[in-house]
């Protein structure tokens, strides 16, 4: 492989594993917490997308349904500004932030006073991801949307750079992903790692019980883990869409399987875990040759079994405690 | 008669074929093993009759044989499960609880993109126009391979469960590390109950795979390892008739809520979410307790989990 191949496809694999990596940690807080895995997330992540989309285009074509919601429609003197992008953005994330807290009462919550068994709460999740994803196909149908062109305003689509004779193209999309990633990662890590709540999440995730003898309301932080997991499942969802077009209510499903992979190759319930498994195997799949391409989609699988075999806790997690 | 069979036969082959899954799942899981990969096993039993009944390279084979070609893509299907079974289970049955389960769905996925990409495996649009078993007419003539199966796998695992192997099974699933100190082996018994699994769904496969007519990647799907599991949850894993139930039962319901139209699917993740939710221990749990007298009421102290009192 030349130098320049290298770097481009280096280029790449950190674009989308950055995704990767915000994706995960949405699963991985949750697991961290609750010892659970929520199935439903890749289906948070789709929402995002449509959410986004809605606030920026606010019309699906196939049904004319929530036509006129745009907060920012075409010509609006608000429109195709990057800031405004950005707003949506945000909105739509917390939008899908709260349709995890919404899972959470519905799914998950009288399970947990009943101390259900886990399997039972991944049947759950799964029938809550089911229902979202059709109720998107039955709403707006299974069309693919594309982000209008101008989203980010008058920012060139690609830049480019020679290196060794060889031009690197790198999309301004895939910049943005990045930067947006490493921003993301940087608060969450903020917020989990110094501030007050993140040290009671902490509390809470190591042991439930005690936490709630310390008077922290363990529902209350089991919410907020919630939003926070749907807030960067959705905003994963936005960054793909723009970079490929929001691809119908399934768009989702692939990444929320890659997820799995993602947080068990980092380690489950381990927040740098999550982005270091999400670097991986973006990284991984941008190295795939060309002409193996068609088996991209099995690469991630494909360490996580071999990870399972050699290091079940993963690149960074503990290993379990085995308890006699 | 006549006209019911027509009517409903389809639907009753559907839903003994589902049955049949969900207890190609359950015999890990009474070892207390989460495996996901029976759609993996299905869909390569399934690939192994397709081809054999389609593939050129057997048409020598398929003109002596006649009829007696189904009954040895059966014994391919059951033996390449079976293979398949040893080769993933060994290594994977280290892993416990939510790790085997994620390790056997990367196992599926892996299995899914491979066949894609295969010639032989038709790829993306797969393998059609496969014959009908023995000249069927109808497709729920398919009841009378699905049924003997289901009965004798029944009996089957009714005498394993009476078996020093069935109550070896149950022992790790109680407590692994028990079973293991009291001179139970562990890894053998789990593989063994895995591999007996996979034979089971390889078979099933193979007889599906004239049953559906045509055999693609979209036969073991991730989706395909959640319908299963649900269903196996649903109608109880505690108790052989429980998959059964569970999967004639998420079988039929879309034939059923057919009048609802596009609704249905919603509708089939709602049922997901209730029965996981009021249904704990499946319909089949649900009903043994209602034929039971109550257990004398506990002390009301503060429940205490077991690994808490360990620890």
């Amino acid at each position: 492989m030349e130098f320049s191949q290298f770097v481009q496809n280096l280029l790449n694999g950190l674009a989308i594993g950055s995704v990767y990596a915000i994706f995960a940690l949405g699963y991985t807080l949750v697991f961290s917490i609750l010892g659970i895995i929520n199935f439903a997330h890749g289906a948070v992540f789709t929402l995002g997308a449509y959410f986004t989309y809605t606030l920026v285009v606010g019309e699906f074509s196939n049904n004319g349904l929530l036509k006129g919601v745009a907060l920012f429609p075409d010509g609006s003197p608000l429109s195709g500004n990057p800031l405004t992008f950005a707003l949506a953005t945000l909105l739509g994330a917390a939008g899908a932030g709260l349709i995890a807290v919404l899972i959470e009462r519905l799914a998950f919550r009288p399970m947990r006073s009943r101390g259900a068994d886990p399997l039972l709460a991944l049947v759950s999740s799964l029938g809550v991801a089911l229902v979202i994803v059709n109720l998107i196909q039955l709403l707006v149908g299974a069309e693919i949307y594309n982000f209008p062109s101008d989203a980010y305003g008058e920012t060139p689509p690609a830049l480019s750079f020679t290196l060794g004779g060889k031009i690197v193209i790198i999309r301004t999309v895939q910049v943005i992903i990045f930067a947006v990633s490493l921003v993301m990662l940087a608060v969450l890590g903020y917020v989990i790692g110094r501030t007050k709540i993140g040290k009671a999440l902490r509390a809470v995730a190591e042991n439930p019980t005690t936490a709630s003898l310390l008077g922290i309301s363990v529902d209350r932080f089991i919410v907020i883990t919630f939003f926070l997991s749907g807030f960067v499942g959705g905003l994963a969802g936005t960054l793909v869409g723009t970079a490929f077009g929001v691809a119908g209510p399934y768009f989702g499903v692939t990444y929320g399987l890659k997820g799995l992979a993602v947080i068990v190759l980092g380690g489950l319930g381990s927040i740098p875990g999550a982005v270091l498994g999400g670097l991986v195997i973006g990284l991984a799949e941008a190295f795939v040759p060309a002409e193996y391409s068609a088996y991209k989609d099995a690469v991630a699988f494909a360490l996580l079994f071999v990870i399972l075999l050699v290091r079940p806790q993963g690149l960074l997690g503990r290993a379990a405690i085995q308890k006699v | 008669m006549d006209d019911f069979l027509q009517t409903y036969g389809f639907l009753i082959a559907t839903m003994l074929q589902a049955g049949l899954l969900g207890l190609s799942l359950y015999f890990p899981l009474q070892a207390g093993q989460l495996s996901l990969a029976s759609p993996g096993f299905y869909a390569v039993g399934g690939y192994a009759a397709a081809i054999m009944l389609t593939n050129p390279a057997f048409a020598g084979l398929r003109d002596t044989l006649g009829n007696g070609m189904f009954p040895l893509t059966w014994l391919a299907g059951a033996v390449l499960g079976g293979l398949l079974g040893v080769i993933v289970g060994v290594p994977a049955l280290r892993l416990r609880g939510i790790y085997l389960a994620l390790a056997t769905i990367a196992f599926v996925e892996i299995l899914r993109v491979v066949a894609l990409n295969l010639t032989v495996t038709g790829g993306a649009v797969g393998i059609f126009g496969i014959p009908q078993a023995f000249g069927f007419q109808d497709r729920w003539q398919y009841i009378f391979l699905f049924l003997p199966l289901l009965l004798l796998t029944l009996l089957f695992a009714r005498q394993l469960e009476r078996s020093r192997v069935g109550r070896a099974l149950r022992a790790i699933r109680e407590d692994e590390l028990a079973a293991d100190a009291m001179g139970v082996p562990p890894t053998q018994y789990k593989v063994l109950a895995f591999v007996i699994g996979a034979v089971l769904a390889g078979l099933v496969g193979a007889m599906s795979a004239p049953f559906l007519n045509t055999w693609n990647a979209k036969q073991g799907t991730f989706d395909a390892s959640i319908t299963i599991l649900a269903a196996v949850l649903i109608g109880g894993s505690r108790n052989i008739w429980g998959p059964v139930v569970g999967g004639a039962l998420l079988a039929a319901v879309p034939e059923v809520l057919r009048f609802l139209a596009d609704w249905r699917l919603v509708i089939n993740g709602l049922v997901l979410v209730v029965a996981s939710l009021y249904l704990p221990q499946g319909i089949v749990g649900a009903l043994e307790r209602l034929g039971r007298p109550r257990p004398p009421q506990r002390p009301t102290s503060a429940p205490v989990s077991a690994a808490e009192v360990k620890s």
